[in-house]
């Protein structure tokens, strides 16, 4: 390793390299250790279970690897979305990891990922005499479709790649978006 | 997945209650063997690795616990998504390794068990749509009909069962929306 890193940081640095090679499954904490020069014990403080281990590594494989672009209206959110389904499809082994770790018992209080927060936000700005329940129901369809786990599905159960994944999502988004009456849109 | 044995139920089944009490991570094939009161030696010679353990045990939960009565229209699919909604709340922790498995992508559990049937519901009643259209559908019924919904709806709403219920059904019923009054007479 050139850079001087904090232990948390190299360990999923390290993690993250094994991934090209093995599944999570399969990269024991001990392999871990020797990969990053450390021993066990360190690993086992910083993270405690395999579940912490998957919930870090997600955190910091989202943030290096899948950087959210910014998004205001619908269309960039589309298009957000889009680009990171590509980016899934260029790194899957990672893509994974995402969207295990978004299904797994949460090991500390977490709280909701940026996107979560950049769809109400949105929708707060396009629809903005909405009424609360809808506007909910709403961001949580957005906010499932545009996720790793669709990612995920999609490509595991049903043989996708990017460009099909993205054509499902944006059908999803216009059967969601097409449930509002037309008075809630702000003008455009 | 063929079904499995007297011995593997007792196994799955003993495992599924210690994941509810102590979680999926602390629990060691010795504890499994006593709760099922047979020989560690018997879980190891079923499922030889932990991964085994965990998708078989999955795929039992999924078929038992959270089983769902089956639907004879697509358009009955939003009142199903309800009812598994509450089921799953009604289990969070078991709820979370279904969802947890089937995103491991090859190495993990089918992340669409009820793809075919959904599919022999919407060729027999709309016939009609273009592959394109019938994909769009399927795919977005299955998502939504999963475990994944209420992790997500739970966990990045903080959405309680009743909202959860309701959300998820809402989503399908948009799903329908585009097919509704395309059955073939």
């Amino acid at each position: 390793m050139e850079e001087q890193v904090d232990t948390p940081t190299a360990i999923l640095a390290s993690a993250a390299v094994l991934l090209r090679e093995r599944t999570f499954d399969d990269i024991s904490y001990r392999a871990l250790a020797d990969e990053v020069g450390i021993s066990e014990r360190t690993i086992y403080r910083q993270y405690p279970t395999r579940a912490h281990l998957l919930a870090a590594l997600s955190n910091w494989i989202e943030q290096t690897r899948f950087p959210l672009p910014p998004f205001v209206t619908v269309s960039d959110f589309r298009a957000a979305v889009h680009e990171r389904f590509r980016a899934f499809d260029a790194s899957p082994a990672y893509a994974y990891v995402g969207a295990r770790a978004s299904a797994i018992s949460p090991t500390l209080d977490i709280e909701p990922a940026y996107i979560t927060r950049a769809i109400e936000a949105m929708l707060d700005v396009a629809a903005p005499t909405l009424n609360r329940r809808d506007r909910r129901r709403v961001a949580a369809s957005l906010r499932y479709f545009s996720s790793a786990m669709f990612w995920a599905r999609l490509r595991t159960g049903f043989d996708l790649d990017a460009a099909d994944i993205c054509d499902a999502f944006d059908r999803a988004v216009d059967t969601v978006l097409a449930r509002l009456p037309e008075a809630t849109w702000a003008p455009r | 997945m063929t079904s499995p044995t007297g011995t593997q139920v007792a196994i799955l089944a003993a495992y599924a209650e210690l994941i509810e009490e102590l979680g999926s991570d602390d629990v060691s094939n010795r504890v499994i063997a006593r709760r099922a009161g047979i020989a560690e030696r018997t879980v190891f010679r079923n499922y030889p690795t932990r991964v085994d353990l965990l998708l078989a045990t999955a795929a039992w939960i999924e078929a038992t616990i959270f089983a769902r009565e089956e639907s004879h229209s697509i358009f009955d699919i939003p009142l199903a998504i309800r009812d598994a909604m509450h089921r799953y709340d009604e289990r969070p922790e078991l709820a979370h390794v279904v969802a947890e498995t089937a995103m491991r992508g090859v190495s993990g559990a089918a992340p669409s068990p009820g793809r075919a049937q959904l599919e022999r519901l919407l060729d027999a009643e709309v016939p009609s749509l273009d592959p394109a259209h019938r994909r769009a559908v399927i795919a977005a019924l299955s998502h939504l009909d999963s475990v994944g919904t209420w992790v997500t709806y739970r966990r990045e709403f903080g959405m309680d069962r009743r909202d959860i219920a309701d959300a998820a059904a809402w989503a399908a019923e948009a799903v329908l929306d585009s097919i509704r009054d395309r059955v073939s007479p």
